[in-house]
């Protein structure tokens, strides 16, 4: 113990403290050890991805082998086919002659890959940074048990990056992609499209098959998607991927991970949300549009648009590769829809933007009633073509009435095409036949607030032939049926007129035809013999029980 | 794929060891590789002056010679005293780890950097300039000679090396035919270690004159004048095949 500060004297003892008022410093010994049979290297992370060393319970790490094929020739085999006698020479004496030096493989200098956590952790890719011993050297100080610090030259630095597990977009559709930034408004259809695509390429029908028997279990995560924080979304559709993507594998015995189709029952919880997801368009965001009158184009045009109508409330999360999973969920099941649309577009004139948009509104609203009605809301919603599925796969009394209209339009435009258009006009006519298909048999008589789609009615009606093979078998399946219980139940409850009831029984949740409602309708009140009652100058049927 | 890779040992992650980095000037890493015994090189201060932290470390003395090239004595000396500079671990999460021949280690995070300079002086201004001379002096240079070199490109009858190439010529001597059936037997041999064959190197190894080796060529082989193997000679289809062992092949030839 010092009382006094003495300046300048070191003590030989490992610790020393000078003790003193205003500063003290303790001394310890620097040892370099000469053993350098362990290497020290630098592991580098950004602070942004939020690695932690403490939360790692298992970590795998091997060099990154993959460059070998460009850099050491490859060696072909030897003697035998396709040889040549002094080949090799022959190659080196001209390697010579040209003056070409190939560089050497080096072990040293091959990245890593570090794999955190086994199979469902992180993997980094660790890069050599060059030109760290060059002119400075960098020199680990750590304090052993004697208080000595210990200093250990640094090897060689290397910079790990995460890598991403989620499905990226190649250089030569990125680039493509890049050219159609300003007309593309949906972005999460990209990488639908591209896994479509890719399916197109490389089916196998029993893939098809359970991707149409999960058709109905996969809940629009789409919907699910709000205006929040990139990093919310990511976590957030990340963990269900995950979460999701395990049990599909259970399901699937053998889905390839690119076409796995991913998600769970979440329609419930999409079918509200996609509502809400809605941006109100004012007047004047239609102004700068293009209104095109030029039916050839309309096909094309049309497509993209409606593509863009649900997504509009999602457009911040753009480019997230997981919200492709719910997009493609959505999707899969507006995809009936979409064809039965379409054919409606085609026949339909054009109107301005600001017209449908309102249109759209009014129907929006009054569609909102049941969760059924959402639920078809939510499909004619969702932008999306898909390519055309082949009805077999559509189960479900919902996929019913889609498929058999999948069935009579065989040539429905391509995906791609989709993709190119682009005034929204024309999105919202789209929708607007959506609506205008759910609405129309709901309402059999001719209704004042027809719009002027006047083909619609006939169009949905002749699509409905080949309904009743489809719609009969799976009535069970739809959430409605035209049974005399349920008509009973509604008589008890109020009085109602036929239209009323009729519009308790929309074709499209009872997968039947207009007509054969009426049918079955009028057979069951044959048989209920309600009474009646005028009340406002028209005849109300109703039963007391 | 998450199989392969050898484990990395996280025992020492695990107990939270923090250590420093620290970025050394090469003359003192130089110095360092020259401590004796147990590696002793110096020592590290560490000091608290009214708030402040301040840590220097010091170079032991026997050190502090520096070996400079050429015929100079060494009348520099590095300096000794070498305050560090602490910088904040930051934008970057920086971790040690450890690769011996067979083995992956985590060692640690870095906790603190640090950055070693020397107290400016007399002595390190002189030692900076011999380094300053040291690397502008170029790696090549060009250096006159007192006396001009002679022993190159004498005129000779006869250069040594033709001399010999001659009289090897000569003891080969020409060569002769020999069986046809020996000829069959050698070029099969060979077709059999390589497909494709150059008619240079086919005469060299059957040593036969080459109008005499094309004559058997015709019969069992075809010539590639285009494709990949340009003007080379190669077994006609019925001859070859490369996966089978060498009876099928006598058994073509008869």
């Amino acid at each position: 113990m010092f009382s006094q500060v003495i300046n300048g004297t070191s003590c030989s003892a490992v610790m020393t403290s000078l003790g003193s008022s205003s500063s003290s410093t303790t001394e310890y010994v620097v040892r370099v050890p000469k053993n350098t049979s362990k290497k020290y290297n630098i592991m580098a992370f950004n602070a942004g991805d939020k690695v932690s060393c403490s939360t790692w319970t298992q970590a795998r790490m091997e060099r990154d082998m993959s460059n070998r094929r460009i850099y050491g020739e490859e060696e072909t085999q030897e003697g035998a086919a396709g040889s040549e006698f002094g080949k090799k020479q022959r190659e080196e004496a001209r390697r010579k002659k040209y003056g070409i030096v190939t560089k050497e493989f080096k072990v040293e200098d091959q990245p890593w890959i570090l794999k955190v956590n086994g199979k469902a952790g992180r993997r980094f890719k660790g890069l050599k940074k060059g030109g760290v011993t060059e002119n400075a050297s960098y020199y680990i100080f750590t304090q052993c048990a004697d208080g000595a610090f210990e200093a250990f030259p640094v090897h060689s630095w290397y910079n790990f990056t995460p890598q991403a597990k989620h499905r990226t977009l190649t250089a030569e559709e990125a680039e493509e992609e890049w050219g159609r930034r300003n007309k593309v408004v949906n972005h999460f259809s990209i990488m639908l499209q591209r896994r479509l695509r890719g399916q197109e390429r490389g089916e196998e029908d029993e893939e098809e098959g359970e991707k149409g028997g999960k058709k109905k279990k996969k809940g629009g995560r789409g919907g699910d998607l709000r205006i929040h924080d990139l990093e919310d979304d990511l976590e957030m559709s990340s963990d269900e991927s995950d979460g999701s993507n395990g049990d599909d594998d259970e399901a699937k015995s053998k889905a390839k991970k690119d076409k796995g189709p991913k998600g769970k029952g979440k329609k419930k919880k999409k079918k509200g949300s996609d509502l809400e997801g809605f941006e109100d368009s004012d007047d004047g965001d239609f102004e700068g549009l293009e209104v095109d009158y030029m039916s050839d184009e309309s096909s094309s045009e049309e497509e993209e648009p409606e593509k863009t109508k649900p997504n509009k409330g999602e457009d911040v999360p753009k480019g997230i590769d997981e919200m492709s999973d719910s997009e493609e969920e959505s999707e899969e099941e507006n995809k009936n829809e979409e064809d039965g649309k379409e054919e409606e577009e085609e026949e339909d004139g054009k109107k301005t933007p600001v017209q449908v948009e309102k249109k759209k509104k009014k129907d929006s609203s009054g569609e909102s009633d049941s969760s059924e009605d959402s639920d078809i809301e939510g499909e004619a919603a969702s932008a999306l073509f898909m390519k055309k599925r082949t009805p077999p796969k559509r189960g479900g009394g919902r996929g019913s009435a889609g498929s058999s209209r999948t069935g009579s339009r065989p040539g429905t435009p391509s995906i791609d095409n989709a993709a190119t258009s682009n005034t929204l006009r024309a999105a919202a006519n789209k929708l607007e036949q959506g609506k205008r298909q759910t609405t129309v048999p709901s309402s059999e008589t001719p209704a004042a607030k027809r719009l002027k789609m006047e083909p619609s009615p006939q169009s949905s009606s002749g699509n409905g032939t080949p309904q009743p093979a489809s719609g009969k078998s799976t009535p069970s399946s739809s959430d409605v049926l035209l049974t005399e219980d349920a008509v009973r139940r509604y008589l008890i409850r109020k009085p109602m007129t036929t239209k009323d009831l009729l519009k308790k029984f929309q074709t499209k949740r009872t997968g039947l035809s207009s007509e054969q409602t009426v049918n079955v309708l009028a057979q069951i009140l044959k048989r209920l013999n309600p009474e009646r009652k005028n009340i406002n100058d028209k005849m109300h049927f109703y039963l007391t029980e | 794929m998450s199989d392969k890779g050898q484990f990395v040992d996280l025992t020492r992650a695990k107990q939270h060891t923090g250590v420093w980095l620290v970025k050394v000037p090469k003359y003192l890493s130089q110095q360092w590789a020259k401590a004796p015994g147990r590696g002793e090189v110096g020592k590290l201060k560490i000091g608290k002056a009214q708030g402040k932290t301040a840590v220097s470390f010091s170079l032991n003395e026997e050190l502090t010679v520096v070996q400079c090239s050429g015929e100079k004595v060494s009348s520099v000396r590095s300096p000794r005293e070498h305050p560090f500079t602490m910088q904040t671990v930051g934008g970057q999460t920086l971790a040690v780890f450890t690769e011996t021949s067979d083995k992956l280690a985590l060692e640690g995070m870095v906790v603190q950097r640090a950055e070693c300079r020397p107290a400016v002086s007399e002595s390190y201004m002189k030692l900076k300039k011999l380094q300053i001379e040291e690397s502008t002096k170029p790696l090549r240079f060009s250096q006159k000679l007192e006396k001009a070199i002679t022993t190159n490109y004498k005129p000779v009858s006869n250069h040594s090396h033709n001399v010999e190439y001659e009289k090897r010529k000569k003891e080969e001597g020409k060569r002769a035919r020999a069986d046809k059936q020996k000829v069959l037997e050698m070029l099969f041999s060979a077709f059999e270690k390589h497909q494709y064959y150059n008619i240079r190197d086919l005469v060299d190894i059957t040593k036969q004159p080459v109008i005499y080796l094309k004559e058997i060529l015709r019969e069992i082989g075809v010539y590639n004048s285009r494709g990949p193997h340009k003007s080379t000679w190669e077994l006609k289809p019925e001859y070859r095949h490369y996966e089978e062992g060498q009876e099928d092949e006598e058994e073509k030839i008869e």
